[in-house]
């Protein structure tokens, strides 16, 4: 349903719109445009659907006050569908015709390794917020993320794991997605560094319904531990089939960024009850801040938010104190201010490394499921 | 001479469009050269990720020029339309069809697990070595050379293989070797285009060659006809130009595109394979 | 150890099995790939899902109407989009063509209209908890999956053999010409196959759907790849074969999985179908018993 709205607003984004060029350049004086692109449909919609509720209700509370002293932000969000091609295009358009001074997104690590260079060309200030993969900032200077890489998040979950006992580990993949493979790959390094022994390492595909044979695998090697790095479908897959399999509570399973997901309650129920995760957020963070943001977020989509909506909330803040610190609507300017950023939102206190990397992971918090919800690790 | 800056804006905004026009023009008529001699390959995206992939390693890898790595990128292709076609192309139609499919599966399988191929964050940073005007060449090029085909008595004997098979065999048309070089044709086409993709978008997936794009390209050709080399082209152009126009609609694109392979082949007499190529004095 | 591997591969070849039965029976007698076939499967776990969530069925009561509803899908598809292409004798190529077609169109619409996410049937509708015998852990679901299998083929061999139904499906496998002239009314019997394939089809979806606690659209698809490795190494057409090929296909992912390298599961099915397509293209059992017998 809420897909309908949004392709029905995009309708005139199309070549045709390309007539009315000229009238941004009036509206310019009273706006400044930034650009999102996010997958708004297909079969990952609910990650930029997510995205794109957090952008839009910072956008309501940024555009009270304005920047530039009462300039409203105008923001233009492309949808990619997750396809790099359209993802390109909607970056070209958003550039070349909406004259756009940012760009926040694309949603996937794939997406912006082929949108990145294009907007790095151009010299426009792209910030992805659910881009987690490792190497996305090496794109070039004009490149930032305020999504805290897996490699931050990982080994707190990890060491949280050892500290509770953990020695052995298996470690499980989807082999197939960007996201899941260098979820993994963090894995790995994060258990060699805490001198966990690896028992076994098993892959699957990310559509996969069977993982018998990889769990049967793992059972008789005894770990003390699962990791798993996949995307929260599978995850459920996986541990509603090891429960079958004679998996108990002495085995601790961990998941990495794609598990922090409430649907993995909604779908694995009591299997999932028991695994920890680390996360950048969480919904019941007692701050005033967050506490606001949750329930403004419940009030105007009548739902609960999660990460990714969490995360885009604070990074349309962070770009609009950017813009309003450059001085100007102008893109070298507003890169050289992001650089500078110092700002507390609902993911805690927040700065940039020299790199363009998120620099603090102190906001992460371990979490571990409960009859079908997350709540804080003990 | 001076491009005003509306127009550089214009090329720059649609560049992506305007290489992806090109490129699925060749696509198609890699579709076109198998369904003319009335065979199903649904490998075309597979050749195509073959020659992206190939290519992308000799620039990322061997650090070749591009002018080399271009012509380079049919060898694999074809390598691999020779390993399919051997034991196939002598059985029913089916047969190709379906090790085609499995000729997507086993190479994305491939490029998954083999780091070399970079598993699933696949290759990225790729340079932009191909120009507009090559992949519009080549198009041109390939349009004109199939059309050349067409009317020559090549041609000739092809249609007589999509009419009936058995009857062109009897008349003396050599049907295995025309399947082998129709199929061959389509492998150095499609692995053209997955290089020239390759060097215009800088990444490429091991995700970016499977299924729904076979499915797609042969909504192209179906969508133009095979009666002649430029009918395929229209297709592609038309079916890539349609989500762009309509927003709304790349939600329904794929409905739309398996629509269109129902209607041309149920609503063409005795389905579209018995289409007649166009040829003047014949 | 090797023995849970060896259960683990049997139930996952069962599923192959399950899957590929209606898909080599459509293909023997219709001489159809008939694509559309995955689409039937993700229909029946998709009423299936609906009498349960809905309207309160049991898994007893909505197993057999979500077969049939899948049937009756089948029907409605074959009379659609290849009844017209069999009347004027087109050939194979435009049928598979079409099916192609129509199947793109019917998943993207489905996943339109009923979303992408995966859903599952309630948990409380089967048992969930394992037997353990001698160690080795088994389902319900999974016991109904090898139940429904063995069910399945003894009565479609049945049915092919042993009735006077059975004798017209193999004559009009054989010659469909000659099966029209001997007053056999091929049209009905081709809307009797797709409901009969269907109906397989459609019940192999929710029992493979309740295993795995797994349904959404694309489905069909995923299975799709590995139906085509079993009808082709079993042989187009072959009911035994397809039963025989698709425990084989089971075990051998699972011993790949288990023993060799996870990574390789899916490339090992589509190896084992290159490697038939060189060397016994007609199948491992050689001709089609439905076309023979």
């Amino acid at each position: 349903m809420i897909r309908r709205h949004f392709t029905a607003g995009l309708v005139t984004t199309g070549l045709v719109g390309f007539g009315a060029a000229s009238l941004p350049a009036l509206a310019q004086a009273q706006t400044v445009p930034v650009g999102a692109i996010e997958i708004l449909s297909g079969p990952a919609a609910a990650y930029g659907i997510a995205i794109k509720g957090g952008l839009d209700l910072a956008l309501d509370e940024i555009n009270q006050k304005g920047v530039l002293g009462g300039k409203k932000i105008a923001l233009t969000v492309e949808d990619s569908a997750a396809d790099k091609n359209q993802a390109i295009n909607a970056a070209r358009k958003l550039i070349g015709r909406d004259k756009v001074v940012a760009i926040i997104g694309p949603t996937l690590s794939n997406e912006m390794f082929a949108v990145g260079p294009v907007t790095n060309e151009r010299k426009i200030p792209t910030i992805g917020t659910s881009t987690t993969a490792n190497g996305i900032t090496d794109i070039g200077p004009y490149i930032f993320r305020t999504s805290l890489p897996e490699a931050d998040v990982v080994p707190v979950t990890f060491k949280k794991a050892q500290a509770r006992g953990v020695k052995t580990v298996a470690l499980m993949y989807a082999n197939d997605d960007a996201f899941s493979k260098s979820g993994f790959d963090v894995m790995k390094a994060a258990a060699e560094k805490l001198g966990l022994n690896i028992l076994a390492i098993e892959s699957f595909g990310t559509k996969d319904t069977d993982f018998a044979a990889q769990l049967t695998k793992i059972k008789g090697l005894k770990p003390d531990a699962v990791a798993i790095s996949a995307l929260v479908e599978p995850v459920s897959g996986v541990l509603l089939q090891a429960r079958q399999l004679g998996f108990g509570k002495e085995t601790l399973f961990i998941g990495g960024n794609g598990s922090n997901s409430p649907k993995l309650g909604a779908i694995a129920g009591a299997a999932a009850d028991g695994l920890i995760v680390g996360s950048p957020w969480f919904i019941g963070k007692p701050d005033a801040l967050n506490q606001k943001f949750v329930a403004a977020f419940k009030a105007k989509y009548g739902k609960d938010p999660d990460q990714f909506a969490a995360q885009a909330y604070d990074c349309m803040f962070i770009l609009a104190a950017a813009i309003d610190r450059a001085g100007a609507a102008d893109s070298e300017k507003i890169t050289a201010a992001l650089a500078k950023t110092s700002y507390t939102g609902v993911m805690g206190p927040f700065t940039f490394t020299d790199h363009r990397d998120p620099a603090s992971a102190e906001g992460v918090v371990v979490l571990e499921m409960r009859d079908g919800k997350f709540g804080i690790a003990p | 001479m001076i491009i005003p800056p509306w127009l550089d804006d214009f090329l720059w905004t649609y560049q992506n469009l305007i290489h992806a026009l090109g490129i699925n023009g060749l696509l198609a008529l890699s579709m076109y050269v198998v369904l003319a001699v009335g065979q199903l390959s649904l490998g075309q995206a597979a050749f195509m990720g073959l020659g992206a992939y190939s290519s992308a390693l000799m620039t990322l890898k061997l650090k070749l020029p591009f002018f080399m790595v271009l012509p380079a990128s049919c060898v694999v292709p074809v390598l691999f339309a020779l390993a399919i076609g051997v034991p196939t192309l002598r059985l029913s139609g089916v047969y190709l069809a379906i090790a085609t499919i499995g000729l997507g599966e086993v190479l994305r399988a491939v490029y998954l697990n083999v780091d070399y191929f970079g598993g699933a964050l696949g290759l990225s940073g790729i340079p932009e070595r191909a120009e507009t005007w090559m992949i519009y060449g080549l198009l041109f090029a390939a349009v004109a050379i199939l059309w050349l085909v067409g009317r020559s008595g090549v041609g000739r004997a092809m249609e007589a293989m999509r009419e009936d098979e058995t009857a062109a065999g009897v008349m003396g048309v050599n049907v295995g070797r025309y399947r082998m070089g129709a199929l061959l044709a389509s492998a150095v086409l499609a692995g053209l285009a997955g290089a020239l993709g390759a060097h215009v978008s800088s990444f490429i997936g091991p995700n970016e060659y499977g299924f729904e794009p076979a499915v797609t390209i042969l909504s192209y050709a179906l969508l133009g006809g095979i009666g002649t080399p430029l009918a395929p082209v229209l297709g592609a152009w038309i079916l890539t130009l349609l989500p762009e126009l309509l927003r709304g609609f790349s939600d329904l694109r794929l409905v739309f595109n398996g629509v269109i392979i129902v209607l041309a082949v149920l609503f063409l007499p005795n389905g579209l394979l018995s289409w007649r190529m166009k040829r003047r004095g014949a | 150890m090797f023995a849970q591997q060896l259960v683990n591969g049997v139930l996952l070849g069962a599923t192959y099995a399950l899957f590929a039965l209606g898909f080599t029976l459509m293909f023997g007698v219709l001489r159809v790939i008939n694509l559309t076939y995955g689409f039937y499967f993700s229909a029946g776990a998709f009423i299936a899902l609906f009498l349960t969530r809905q309207a309160g069925f049991g898994i007893w009561a909505a197993l057999p109407v979500a077969a049939m509803g899948a049937g009756a899908v089948a029907v409605a598809l074959d009379w659609l989009l290849l009844s017209r292409l069999r009347r004027v004798n087109a050939p194979e190529l435009s049928s598979l063509m079409v099916t192609l077609g129509g199947v793109l169109a019917l998943y993207s619409a489905a996943t339109s209209i009923l979303g992408p996410d995966i859903r599952r049937l309630p948990p409380d509708l089967v048992a969930s908890d394992a037997f353990v015998l001698a160690g080795l852990r088994v389902t319900t679901a999974q016991l109904l999956i090898l139940l429904a299998t063995a069910v399945m083929v003894g009565a479609l061999m049945a049915l092919m053999r042993g009735t006077r139904l059975g004798l017209a499906i193999r004559a009009m496998a054989e010659k469909p010409d000659a099966a029209g002239l001997m007053g056999i009314d091929t049209g009905r019997l081709a809307a009797l196959v797709s409901f009969i394939s269907g109906c397989l089809a459609g019940a192999g979806g929710v029992l493979i759907g309740l295993n795995f606690n797994a349904i959404h659209p694309y489905m069909g698809e995923a299975m799709m790849l590995r139906g085509f490795v079993v009808i082709i190494v079993g042989g187009l057409g072959d009911i035994r074969g397809a039963l025989i090929a698709g425990l084989l296909l089971g075990v051998i992912e699972v011993f790949t999985a288990g023993y060799v390298a996870s990574g390789l599961k899916e490339a090992v099915a589509f190896a084992i179908l290159v490697v038939v397509l060189w060397t016994r293209p007609s199948g491992l059992f050689g001709r089609a018993v439905v076309r023979r017998a």
